[in-house]
């Protein structure tokens, strides 16, 4: 049901937010794509990020799993992501996300994120999400 | 090439490189390599007249083949503006063409002198502003003593142009750059405003690719914020008092307008059902003080570049403008620009404009030469 939930939430995504050029913060907008081998929460991962200056915040999965992401953090020096979440799994207990990436493509709007994730019980893949 | 054709068909690339790279519509660096000096010689197989470049394709022979090379102009509103049209090459026309070479290496020039078989150098573009009277003449005022920005009902009619500054930079900062905002030196590039690291970081990177991201270049998409009064193809104010707004028409990007509310409105429901999604040119509002008029304008997208030179803003940018008609020929636009989002502290420039008397600002349209 989630599965089916995120999909629909994904196709609705793509419709509602037109690929359009963002040449403000790197990180800001709507990203679509994959955390490889997450069986918790899924093969497919959905990240809202916004910027205020000070703070990147955002959300892993708005509308089903909806993480709140916290020490969030971007090194221009080789555009480094750093990204942490906590999460509870199908039983209710909590476990924490950390996402540690670079962005590629940076001049473009349909920049990637590329890198790994891992999860506070040693589950870990690659991560990789490209702003919509 | 012998010496002698290279006499014949003129050595004067080092003078003329400056002045045609001041009036490109884009930065040619970002597509040419002006450390790639280049001449080559052929027939003209077509002229395309259009903006923002107009191209000469000729035909260049060598010992077994013929290529085909796209040689880059000026825009056509340039080379119109200085007696040349599209006939003034046929199909079939010898030239001689001297400029510097595509970065990637394809047939193409961006030329900067272009001569005729018979010796005589066409396409040359003069880029000085008109020359100011010797003694400056009041600027017009409306019956209430206010400055008129725009033309006078009756009177001469012309637009804006000539910008003192075409890229943002704090005032009181030496660092310089070419027409288009590139840095002469990237160390420079902390200097140039208060970046956050992020932004000083993202604004090196655009600098290094010689500006070839640049939306306004790629996509058309429109001079926002401070940069419509940079650019080259000028302004023109119409100010509606009935209605209490003023528009500003802008001569490059698409011909886009942006207004200027001197009605007391607010930020907020601006414009009705446009549900205050942030625009290109944001929300204005002005109002008059003592001969000078004070913009408040905020709502920017962050789909755009806000300057010549590609530094970046958010969606957080607040620019307070003020615009004043010091004499008839002359108006100065002071500016802060205030964005937490990609800058430590709020900062000013200011730059002046000249008047065009007497003439229609350009129709320029970014996409004219790219369906």
């Amino acid at each position: 049901m989630k599965r089916l939930a995120f999909a629909l939430l994904a196709v609705v995504s793509l419709f509602a937010m037109p690929a359009i050029a963002q040449e403000g913060h790197p990180l800001k907008g709507s990203w679509l794509g994959t955390w490889a081998g997450n069986k918790i929460h899924g093969n497919d991962v959905l990240l809202v990020m916004t910027w205020d200056g000070k703070n990147i915040t955002g959300t892993i999965n708005p509308g089903t799993d909806n993480l709140v992401i916290r020490n969030a953090s971007l090194n221009p020096e080789g555009w480094l992501v750093h990204l942490e979440a906590d999460a509870k799994d199908k039983a209710g207990q909590p476990l924490t996300y950390t996402i540690d990436g670079k962005i590629e493509n940076l001049p473009l709007a349909s920049r990637i994120v590329a890198g790994t994730w891992k999860d506070s019980r040693g589950n870990t893949g690659t991560f990789r999400i490209g702003r919509q | 090439m012998t010496l002698r054709v290279l006499r014949a068909f003129g050595f004067v690339a080092a003078l003329v490189i400056p002045s045609a790279l001041l009036v490109a519509h884009h930065e040619p660096l970002a597509k040419f390599d002006d450390k790639k000096p280049i001449r080559i010689r052929g027939v003209v197989s077509l002229v395309d007249w259009r903006n923002p470049h107009a191209h000469i394709f000729v035909n260049v022979a060598s010992a077994d083949k013929v290529n085909n090379w796209a040689v880059e102009l000026e825009s056509p509103i340039d080379l119109e503006a200085n007696g040349w049209s599209r006939t003034t090459l046929q199909p079939g026309d010898k030239v001689a063409v001297q400029g510097i070479a595509a970065r990637d290496n394809s047939r193409q020039v961006w030329a900067t002198t272009v001569v005729t078989s018979a010796g005589r150098e066409i396409f040359t573009v003069n880029t000085a502003p008109p020359p100011l009277p010797l003694q400056p003449h009041p600027a017009p005022t409306w019956p209430d003593g206010q400055p008129r920005l725009g033309s006078v009902a009756g009177g001469v009619q012309g637009y804006w142009a000539f910008p003192s500054a075409t890229a943002l930079v704090e005032a009181g900062v030496n660092a310089p750059m070419d027409e288009w905002g590139l840095l002469r030196n990237i160390a420079d590039a902390p200097k140039v405003a208060p970046m956050q690291p992020w932004a000083l970081k993202l604004y090196k990177e655009r600098q290094e690719r010689f500006l070839k991201d640049d939306p306004m270049y790629l996509n058309c998409k429109p001079p926002g914020g401070p940069r419509q009064f940079q650019m080259s193809y000028g302004l023109q104010f119409v100010e509606d008092r009935v209605r209490q707004r003023i528009f500003v028409l802008i001569g490059s990007g698409n011909n886009n307008y942006r207004i200027i509310y001197t009605d007391g409105r607010s930020h907020q429901g601006q414009v009705g059902g446009d549900d205050d999604n942030p625009l290109f040119y944001g929300r204005a509002v002005g109002k008059w003080d003592n001969g000078t008029l004070v913009m408040d304008t905020r709502g920017f997208n962050e789909d755009f570049w806000f300057t010549n030179g590609g530094l970046p803003h958010t969606d957080q940018l607040t620019l307070i403008e003020k615009l004043s008609r010091p004499n008839f020929d002359t108006l100065k636009y002071d500016l802060t620009v205030d964005d937490p989002g990609a800058y430590t502290r709020p900062w000013s420039a200011s730059w002046t404009l000249r008047w065009v008397a007497g003439k229609e600002m350009p129709r320029h349209l970014c996409q004219e030469n790219r369906s």
